[in-house]
């Protein structure tokens, strides 16, 4: 009780609250905006977070992550181009609704339905993570070896295609982690005796370029199309959301649970979550026939899921300090840079900070009903802004935020290096998100091993012998076997393509 | 740009060969058997054996496929000149950013890049200073990053 006072004193205070507000706008305004993502988002305010105190700094992540899922469902609806990735799943069938005169309800529902999946993956997060943690505080580093292995190797596994690739994007991120003085032996490795990499590859450089110059750089090598001029939303878009919470809680209430475990596992997110709840919810559907022709029920269930996904992503990266999606991989890394180490220990060592951080989604998911009603009616407004002059304005951003981590003009040749890297891996259908998760980890994970090495004096089969660890490492290589399974058969297949999903 | 895995997965091996020669160098902790160098080895043998995996995928089905092929943005002059000139004026900040200062130089980069979206001169000029000042000041006066001053050195607030 007296924590909670003391997260709402924090929370309280104006700054916050501007910086809140502030970053529900710009939240809002990513997501709704088609090529720009809920992870761009994120990327684009890391290097001002970096300037904050942990508290808004960890509010204007939450928002405007949670705004920017949200935000996604209205040029969905409106233009049949999803926002965000993770309102792909059921573009169309929210433009049918519109096409049938019935956007209102459409994004209506996107709005109170994301605000109802996030409160619900808030309430699972606020309830499993101090549980979770007493669990892992007997955790050794034997244990956490395997955890970040198991993390990582899901990271690849669950949402790839193509899991080499991801692996050896994985192996790349690990590598980039090695670079410099911070290992257990402080020794410089693979600076070539220069001073700028004595430090390390920084982390918001490297994220900021593979998340957002990469797109930048995509939307240069593109011809602009010109985006046809939105369906008008005239009515009231919470007329008629009553009903719709009456007529589905089951699908509001698997979406929602879904949506929070998806998010939970490490590496996958909204975007899947959305893709398997509408299947689901078309799966389970007294009227299936109805899917794909202007029917809401999808939109209710993938709509809670995907934000639902977004708070439950927060459970390992607090508990483990091991990323659930990329935005909380990007999190992990603000977390580190406030001093506010993720891990069992965190809940003990910032009660204040964890409790205001859950007030904050609470806070976040509540403000989604008032601030996506103004974005949905401004939407017209919004798209008047021409992409064109976005494009280089976001670059511009991208140079002075890299800039001002280190006051260096190297990070802003960081930044350069990883987005020309992240721009050819995709192009090159390497998934980029999975470098990023080793470049976060990497560090953990040298520490965990070198530490188990010492203890057990050299031998491997330490790693084996403790009983958590040996669950861990029974998972952990299940992953591996299935991995490998997937990968023969489609070699003895004559290697077709993966069918992505 | 997209280049036959066996190119790609040549380049991560020859990387986690280089990893691997170099971790070797590295020496062992006083008393301790492992080193700086025993996780750059473990990195360099994962990297290694998943490139050698994807170079044999993509070896079995490599006919009909091209080692490099050009994606349409990178044939057509337009965009491919876009993506060069943003590459190139990402280095000029680099290297001549502390030389000519943040705020001529950002102005510049907007300008230009503005121009080949094909935005009137006029209206990009303006979004330039405008956006330029308002990154100036976020960052400058807010923040305190002390971005270059170059050439205004002595005439900024």
């Amino acid at each position: 009780m007296e924590s909670i006072l003391k997260a709402l004193a924090l929370i309280a205070d104006p700054y916050v609250l501007a910086v809140i507000a502030f970053s529900a706008a710009f939240g809002l305004f990513v997501g709704a905006m088609p090529g720009l993502t809920a992870t761009m988002a994120t990327a684009l305010l890391v290097p001002i977070t970096f300037f904050m105190p942990p508290v808004p700094a960890l509010a204007a992540i939450v928002t405007a992550s949670a705004m920017a899922i949200f935000a996604g469902d209205i040029p969905g609806a409106l233009l049949r181009i999803p926002g965000t990735p993770a309102s792909a799943a059921y573009t169309d069938e929210a433009y049918a609704m519109t096409r049938k005169g019935k956007a209102e309800l459409a994004l209506g529902a996107g709005v109170v339905f994301s605000a109802i999946g996030g409160i619900f993956g808030t309430i699972v997060l606020v309830a499993a993570a101090p549980l979770l943690a007493e669990v892992a505080i007997r955790f050794s580093s034997f244990e956490y070896f395997w955890l970040v292995c198991l993390g990582l190797t899901c990271a690849v596994f669950i949402a790839q295609s193509a899991p080499v690739k991801g692996m050896i994007a994985l192996f790349l991120g690990l590598f980039v982690a090695t670079i410099g003085l911070e290992n257990p032996a402080g020794l410089p490795r693979f600076t070539f005796g220069t001073t700028d990499l004595m430090g390390g590859i920084e982390m918001i450089p490297a994220m900021v370029g593979m998340f957002a110059i990469a797109e930048v750089l995509r939307a240069m090598a593109r011809t602009q199309a010109h985006l046809p001029p939105p369906q008008p939303v005239t009515g009231s878009i919470f007329k008629g959301q009553w009903a719709l919470i009456r007529k589905y809680p089951k699908q509001t209430l698997r979406g929602s649970a879904i949506g929070t475990a998806i998010g939970a596992l490490p590496g996958a997110g909204a975007d899947i979550a959305s893709w398997i709840t509408y299947a689901t919810s078309k799966r389970f559907s007294k009227e299936p026939e109805k899917f794909g022709t202007g029917h809401v029920e999808g939109i209710v269930e993938s709509g809670a899921a995907n934000n639902a996904a977004v708070s439950g992503a927060w459970i390992p990266a607090l508990v483990f300090g091991i990323p659930g999606d990329s935005i909380t991989a990007i999190v992990i890394g603000v977390l580190y840079l406030k001093n506010v180490i993720p891990g069992p220990l965190v809940f003990e060592k910032s009660p204040d900070i964890v409790t205001a951080l859950f007030v904050i989604f609470f806070l976040a998911n509540l403000i989604m009903l008032p601030f996506g009603w103004a974005a949905i009616k401004t939407f017209k407004h919004i798209l008047r802004i021409p992409r064109e002059m976005l494009m280089p304005i976001v670059l511009m951003f991208c140079i002075v935020g890299a800039f001002a981590i280190t006051n260096s003009p190297f990070a802003v040749g960081v930044m350069l290096v990883f987005g020309l890297l992240g721009f050819l891996m995709e192009e090159n259908g390497f998934p980029v998100a999975p470098v990023i998760l080793g470049i976060v980890l990497g560090p953990m994970l040298e520490q965990s091993f070198v530490t188990s090495m010492i203890k057990s004096d050299g031998s491997f089969l330490a790693f084996f012998a403790r009983p958590i660890a040996g669950a861990l490492v029974a998972a952990t290589i299940l992953v591996w076997v299935a991995m490998a399974w997937r990968g023969f058969r489609r070699f003895r297949m004559g290697g077709a393509p993966a069918v992505s999903g | 740009m997209k280049v036959s895995d066996v190119i790609s997965g040549a380049l991560f091996l020859a990387l986690a060969a280089f990893v691997f020669v170099y971790a070797q160098t590295l020496p062992p902790m006083p008393g301790q058997r492992y080193g700086a160098g025993a996780f750059p080895t473990l990195i360099a043998l994962g990297l290694g054996g998943f490139s050698l995996l994807m170079i044999a995928q993509a070896w079995r089905r490599r006919a009909g496929t091209r080692w490099v092929a050009l994606a349409d943005w990178a044939r057509d002059g337009k965009t491919l000149g876009n993506f060069l000139l943003a590459l190139a004026l990402i280095l000029v900040y680099v290297f001549f950013s502390e030389r000519i200062g943040f705020i001529p130089l950002s102005i510049a980069i907007l300008l230009i890049l503005f121009w080949r979206q094909g935005i009137r001169l006029g209206t990009g000029a303006a979004v330039a200073v405008v956006a330029t000042l308002a990154i100036q000041f976020a960052f400058s006066d807010m923040l305190r990053v002390p971005l270059p001053r170059g050439l205004l050195a002595g005439y900024l607030w």
